[in-house]
């Protein structure tokens, strides 16, 4: 083997021309055994058995074989490839095309024999280099899976913590429930008996409204009162309205931003004659650059920053970090609607009129006040005492890959700070780009991808004339989790790399030392010689 | 709470927004341009019937060797100034015809120069187009013949034209034509239905309003009507084509005319169009006003208007002029047009054809043939807008090594400047160009930069410091500088019309001027129409004024050209002549093509537009422009992937061959599709790497003659009737015929094969018959493309990086025998890049193969060899490879050498999964600058 490679780079760079001679040139030594049959019988048959050649026939610079077999060392057939010993460095198999192109691609400079460039011998220097940094990155893996192996350990005992936590807090949660109930009943009643009296106070006082208006208007009124008294749901600004959605409000709401947008967006045809001269070619030119003149940003700022508005209002109601996002809130949300009907500022009190209830009934004010006080306070700590199970539960339910490796990424965010931008990376929440004041969402948290070497997050802001931005973290192993090499490759599409002792595996780094191993094996002695 | 209703209400925004711009994208802006009604000058000319005109032919002689005479109104009704009519013409005429060899009558009518004193002003005349030497062809006209026709009341002129051609100027009702000296049949003429309107320039009186208002914009026009319109009929036609650029078809549909639903005549104004339509007369980025009409009888003709205003032309259906009293013998079969332009003079060229190659050839003699590109701009040319940094140019570059596609050149647009100012660079994005294009150079490929008319009103750059002292730039109406807006904003336009201002940016492409710039960058010319986003229909204002008080009016199509011009003059002058300049321009005027290279502009990616960039293509390569292509994929949108690999598989085939995409699109390089596609692309490029041996030949050979690269169909059978208005398949030289797949999921697609020859396909190596249209079976793998029998065409079949590391290779030969078993074919070498083949440092071979025979011929000339220099070339032919040449030969003997090489059954194409089923010449290693014969034993 070391023979042959000092052979074969003494004749690569005497013997220029002349192919024939030089056998090998080319061959891997995984093909050596094929090549075998070619010595002793004089003829083989190509690789994918489509033809045979002859030892004539063998690098003689011309393609007899369809999958190159036949010319491992010439540029003869397209598809071939040809193996650099390399010897000093890792060895390497290139293209056919890049034989005698006057390129130096192998740095043992086997690839360049042709005599159109003198390829200097790099594989040395390239391998010192190559095993230096191999071997830093060894360490930093041996470091890592040190690390990697603590976190992990860690990350089961917090796993474990939250979810004692969880089951504490539910049983908590059962207990409190036991006690709401009961005065949530209680309250009821007396509330239904104070809005029986109020509702019997209105309807004397309104007969007697009637009763006066009646006589100052007629006919008028009547006529009216068909058109208006029926109104679409919409025209309900009742508080509840509001919160059950009625689908026909918001309909309306939604057609008329988005008729205002567009007309901010693209200035209708007629007022294309109105603009100023400046004006009109920012709008002509926008048309190519896709970039709106002002207006148009700040429709989007403004939908922006109300998204924003309302996530900081769960941010401080949820104390800090675990923002919830939409869709979490729906959970939450749907808690309420199943406990807590009636719990907080927010709620509705929403009769059903046909309650039965008892006009006889005296209503003791101090009794409902204590009543109301006392259910107050009980259910106010059962809806925290639920926030905070939605939370955990929600916590335990995300990815933290196969081992638990990630979880000490959870509720960290990272930032890498390129130009006037920072990004900001939050695991298994949010990823954005922040210039100034102004935050653009590159993401929500998706999943692991690519076994657990991405992290994706999509369904961003929308770009215009494009997509929904998203952001792909490549994860590589190192010491400390830093965001780096953020970049855009393709318009909204944002890539960036993280490094974590989460990715520092173990079989990596007995690949790694493998690796440094055959290195350091062929380190010949014979670079001395030469 | 809040959120829960929020976030659908946020979401259905971004919903709202974005179906909105799609709305806003999908739409062409029609109502931005003018058509034809809101043209008053279209609209009188259009609405004018047959016999208009009242001119009539007075004193002719000879003079200069030219048929020189006057044109008067003998009806003349003084002082009329109804601007609607010719009547106003008061003043007469000058009328000349001149005479070139290959069959060329030029004719010129303007105003009578020794009236200058009393005109406002004069007409312009586009300098710098007509060829200087062109002049030294003009047959000098001794006499003039005299003859009486149809009885007319005046005799009218004959004078010789070409051998059995003559050119007649009828005198009353006035009429020019071309006919057959024998037959004295008609070829072409003008004004033969009396639409000819000449509005004279004339004094404005009280009380005329001569403004022009178009949307926001006013056109002061202070020198009121003066357009041009006459009608042109071309005899024995069965189809006319030409006069680009539209998105249309080959053959040119009728625009006017009964039975044909209502059509805008087909417009040459150059313009920057939003999303251009696939099926439009509309007119696009570029003007060539040059006609050909082909047909059965007569066979091909054509006629060339130079003139650079405004100008739109209806071809008119049969039986437009019905209401007609003239009615023409019917046994001709004719094609009428309309031709109408803005401003100007008639300055007129007839090519009397009669092949279509010849008429192509005569109109190369007025314009000039094709720069001889460098070898690497045939190669592939990957562009986005924009590759974004050093570090993407960086990765993008390694994609194409990592996946063995080859290329040769990585484009930036324009967010490589410093804020749109060209010739400088982002600091932060390319803070090291000289060394990035160094090491893009180490590999052999050249990087393009982008550099636009626009320059940015900024003090503080060097070019618009320079440009507004020394008064460089285009005035507006009231001779101030005019301030427009482009890309950077606030811009003004250099006034490329001056030759000294061309000079001065010229200069400006030096290295020491360009900073940054290397030996291995090369330009390209955008928004040169010029697009100004805040100007009328996207344009300068027709009342700016350039250099010699010439209106924008009258010169508007030709600013891009000039611009062309002195960019390419720029690399030139670096490196001091020897180099071929590279600059790649989206507006076009005649003689273009002698200053490099056009493509269709921003194009979508819909499979209509990829089905029309082919006549759009061949419309170009017809009228001069050989080295023109369109953005693979589509500028703007996203092709699926489908249409992408039939993109790039067409793509290769057509002279310029550039990736291009617009910011807003996913980034769509070759390797983003997955293996399949990978490969798909990769072969598709491959192949057309194979081919630059052939393609730089018919380079060369439309440099000499100024026949295309890729021709349609009918160039090269032009007596097959099912070919003329073919314009889904074409064929690149005389040999490959190339048919296009334009319909996704496509299983099959109908191709119609010309007569009399038989086609071999060129991946399976199966023979066909021409002469019928035949359904073929297609798979994804490869569009149908097949050799023509009785041609040779040399291949290099090694893949490498680039063309730079082509230049050893040996060369594959594939025969295409005909019926006798004969076969021809060419071809041309040089050192690719420098102007040494001018003083005959070139290869020049013709392969002749017959009886089992195949001799490699000099074609290089004499006299050029024995300016000294030669070019060397040790490349010698690998493979010989003969279709549809039945033999049992084992071997060859080859001579001078008297060796004897082995003759084997060998595949077309080395692929995997080939077979070796074509006879093939093994190793026969004879030079291709050599004389040699390969003699089947």
């Amino acid at each position: 083997m070391k023979i042959n490679t000092s052979i074969l780079i003494l004749i690569s760079t005497l013997v220029l021309r002349s192919i024939a001679s030089n056998n090998l040139l080319g061959i891997a030594p995984q093909d050596e055994k094929y090549y075998k049959g070619l010595w002793s019988s004089g003829m083989i048959k190509c690789k994918d058995g489509s033809k045979t050649f002859t030892k004539s026939q063998f690098n003689d610079d011309f393609c007899d074989c369809f999958d190159g077999s036949d010319e491992p060392g010439t540029s003869a057939c397209p598809t071939g490839k040809f193996y650099c010993q390399n010897a000093g460095h890792s060895p390497v198999t290139i293209f056919s095309s890049r034989i005698n192109d006057g390129i130096c691609d192998c740095c043992d400079g086997s690839d360049e024999y042709g005599g159109q460039i003198r390829c200097k011998n790099t594989c040395w220097e390239a391998g010192k280099v190559a095993r230096d940094m191999l071997m830093k990155k060894i360490a930093t893996y041996q470091e890592g899976v040190a690390i990697r192996k603590r976190e992990i350990e860690q990350a089961k005992i917090s796993v474990a913590n939250d979810e004692a936590e969880l089951s504490k807090l539910k049983n908590e949660e059962k207990i409190l429930k036991g006690i709401v109930q009961p005065l949530k009943e209680h309250k009821e009643r007396i509330e239904k008996a104070v809005e029986k009296e109020r509702v019997q106070k209105e309807i004397v006082e309104k007969q007697k409204k009637e009763a006066e208006e009646s006589e100052s208007k007629q006919l008028k009124v009547e006529e009216k009162v068909d058109g208006v008294e029926q109104p679409p749901a919409n025209n309900n600004d009742d508080k509840s309205a509001i919160l059950d959605n009625f689908p026909s409000d918001q309909h309306d709401v939604k057609e008329e931003e988005a008729s205002k947008i567009e007309n901010k967006g693209e200035v209708a045809d007629k007022d294309i004659y109105s603009l100023s001269r400046e004006d009109l070619g920012r709008e002509i030119g926008s048309r190519w650059t896709g970039k709106k003149p002002e207006q148009q940003y700040h429709a989007v700022d403004d939908v922006k920053n109300d998204h924003e508005a309302s996530n900081n209002v769960h941010d401080e109601e949820n104390n800090g970090y675990d923002t919830e996002t939409d869709d979490d809130h729906q959970h939450y949300d749907d808690d309420t609607d199943e406990h807590m009907d009636d719990v907080g500022d927010e709620a509705n009190d929403e009769f059903d009129s046909s309650n039965t209830y008892e006009p006889d009934e005296e209503v003791d004010m101090s009794e409902a006040e204590n009543i109301q006080k006392e259910y107050d306070e009980a259910s106010t700590k059962l809806s925290k005492l639920q926030s905070k199970i939605t939370r955990l539960t929600k916590k335990l339910g995300n990815d933290f890959g196969p081992e638990k490796e990630f979880y000490s990424l959870y509720g960290q965010c990272f930032e890498s700070k390129q130009n006037k931008y920072v990004y900001k990376v939050c695991a298994f929440k949010q990823a954005t780009q922040e210039e100034g004041y102004s935050t653009t969402r590159l993401g929500n948290w998706k999943k692991f991808d690519d076994s657990y070497n991405v992290m994706l997050f999509s369904n961003g802001d929308n770009c215009w004339n494009g997509p929904d931005r998203s952001l792909k973290v490549s994860l590589r192993c190192g010491l400390k989790v830093e965001l780096a090499d953020v970049d855009e490759p393709s318009r909204c599409e944002y890539a960036a790399t993280l490094t974590t002792p989460a990715l520092c595996l173990e079989g990596k780094l007995k690949e790694l030392e493998a690796e440094l191993e055959v290195l350091n094996s062929q380190l010949p002695e014979f670079h001395d010689e030469l | 709470m809040i959120s829960k209703s929020i976030r659908p209400l946020h979401y259905f925004l971004f919903l709202a927004l974005f179906l909105f711009h799609l709305n806003s994208v999908s739409s062409w802006k029609k109502e931005e341009f003018r058509n034809c009604n809101q043209t008053p000058f279209c609209k009188r000319a259009r609405s004018r019937k047959p016999q208009h005109c009242n001119l009539t032919i007075t004193d002719a002689i000879i003079k200069d060797g030219d048929f020189t005479s006057t044109l008067i109104n003998p009806l003349k009704s003084q002082e009329n100034p109804d601007q609607d009519s010719s009547d106003f013409v008061s003043n007469h005429l000058i009328l000349s015809l001149s005479v070139y060899q290959d069959g060329i009558l030029r004719l010129k009518i303007d105003e009578d120069p020794s009236e200058s004193q009393s005109q406002p002003k004069k007409r312009f005349q586009v300098p710098d187009v007509i060829l200087p030497e062109f002049e030294s062809k003009k047959l000098w006209l001794q006499r003039y013949g005299n003859e009486v026709i149809n009885g007319d009341s005046l005799p009218s002129y004959v004078v010789y034209l070409y051998d059995g051609y003559e050119a007649v100027v009828r005198s009353d009702p006035f009429e020019v034509f071309v006919r057959e000296q024998s037959s004295g049949k008609k070829v072409m003429s003008l004004n033969s239905h009396g639409l000819f309107d000449f509005e004279q320039l004339r004094v404005k009186k009280e009380g005329d309003d001569w403004e022009e208002r178009f949307r926001s914009h006013t056109d002061s026009r202070p020198y009121g009507p003066q357009s041009i319109s006459f009608d042109v009929s071309f005899y024995g036609a069965d189809f006319v084509y030409g006069i680009p650029e539209h998105a249309t078809s080959l053959a040119l549909k009728p625009t006017n005319g009964p039975g044909i639903e209502y059509s805008e005549p087909y417009r040459l104004f150059n313009l920057d169009v939003f999303e251009y339509l696939h099926e439009s007369p509309f007119g696009l980025y570029g003007s060539i006003p040059f006609m050909l009409s082909h047909g059965k009888t007569h066979g091909a003709s054509g006629f060339f208007w130079l003139n650079a205003a405004e100008m739109q032309i209806d071809v008119l259906g049969s039986g437009w002029d019905a209401e007609s009293s003239i009615a023409l013998p019917s046994n001709q079969k004719r094609i009428d047009t309309l031709w109408m332009s803005e401003a100007g003079i008639v300055d007129a060229f007839f090519f009397i054809g009669p092949k279509p190659k010849d008429v192509v050839k005569q109109y190369a003699s007025v314009t000039g043939t094709s720069a001889m590109p460098q070898l690497f701009a045939t190669g592939y040319h990957q562009c986005r807008w924009n590759y974004r940094d050093e570090e993407d140019v960086k990765n993008v570059d390694a994609k194409f090594d990592e996946y063995d596609i080859p290329y040769d050149v990585l484009w930036l647009d324009i967010e490589h400047t410093d804020g749109k100012r060209y010739f400088t660079w982002d600091k932060v994005l390319f803070p090291n160009p000289e060394e990035m294009q160094k090491d893009l150079a180490s590999r052999g490929r050249r990087m393009v930069t982008i550099v636009d008319p626009h320059i940015k009103r900024d003090d503080n750059y060097h070019i618009h410091k320079e440009a507004s002292k020394n008064g460089l730039y285009v005035k507006d109406a009231t001779g101030k500088d005019y301030d427009g807006w482009c890309w950077p904003g606030s811009s003004s336009y250099i006034d490329m019309v001056n030759p000294d201002i061309r000079s001065w940016w010229a200069d400006k492409l030096a290295y020491t001027e360009y900073v940054g710039s290397t030996p291995s960058l090369y330009i390209w010319n955008d928004m040169n129409e010029p697009s100004v986003f805040n100007g009328p229909e996207v344009t300068m204002p027709r009342d700016a004024l350039h250099y010699g008080n010439v209106e924008h009016r009258e010169l508007h199509n030709a600013y891009g050209y000039y611009f062309h011009m002195a960019t390419s003059d720029g690399l030139l002058k670096r490196e001091g002549g020897k180099d071929r300049p590279f600059v790649l321009s989206r507006a076009f005027f005649p003689g273009t093509q002698r200053y490099g290279t056009v493509w269709t502009g921003d194009n979508t990616a819909e499979w209509e537009q990829l089905r029309v960039s082919i006549p759009m293509i061949l419309t170009l390569g017809l009228t001069g422009i050989t080295f023109a292509g369109a953005d693979v994929g589509g500028f703007f949108g996203n092709p699926d992937t489908e249409l992408l690999v039939r993109w790039y598989q067409v793509a290769a085939y057509l002279p310029f061959f550039r990736g291009h995409a617009h910011h807003d699109t996913k980034r769509r390089e070759p390797w983003l599709f997955g293996e399949r596609n990978t490969e798909l692309m990769r072969d598709a490029i491959r192949v057309r790497y194979t081919l630059l041996p052939y393609f730089y030949t018919l380079f060369r050979e439309a440099n000499v003659s100024g026949v295309p690269v890729v021709r349609p169909l009918w160039m090269e059978f032009p007596n097959d009737e099912a070919t003329f208005n073919n314009d889904e398949a074409f064929v690149v030289g005389n040999g490959l015929l190339v048919q296009g797949v334009y319909t996704q999921h496509a299983k099959d697609v109908t191709i119609y094969l010309p007569k009399d020859q038989t086609w071999y396909d060129i991946r399976t190596g199966t023979a066909y018959k021409g002469g019928k249209t035949q359904k073929m079976e297609v798979t994804d793998a490869d569009i149908p493309v097949f050799q023509r029998s009785g041609t040779i065409i040399p291949r290099k079949d090694r893949f490498r990086r680039s063309t730079v590391q082509m230049e050893n290779d040996p060369y594959t030969l594939v025969i295409a025998v005909d019926n006798s078993g004969a076969a021809e074919g060419e071809l041309y070498i040089d050192d690719g890049k420098s102007y040494e083949f001018k003083q005959g440092a070139y290869i020049h071979r013709r392969f002749i193969f017959s009886n089992g025979k195949l001799t490699s011929v000099n074609l290089a000339t004499t006299s050029a060899s024995s300016l000294g220099t030669k070019f060397l070339s040790d490349c010698t032919i690998e493979r010989i490879i003969l279709l549809g040449y039945s033999s049992k030969s084992k071997s060859a003997r080859i001579e001078p050498s008297n060796h004897v090489t082995d003759v084997e059954l060998g595949p077309l194409q080395i692929r995997s999964g080939a077979r070796s089923s074509v006879l093939t010449i093994r190793k026969p290693n004879v030079r291709v600058s050599e004389d040699w014969t390969i003699q089947l034993l």
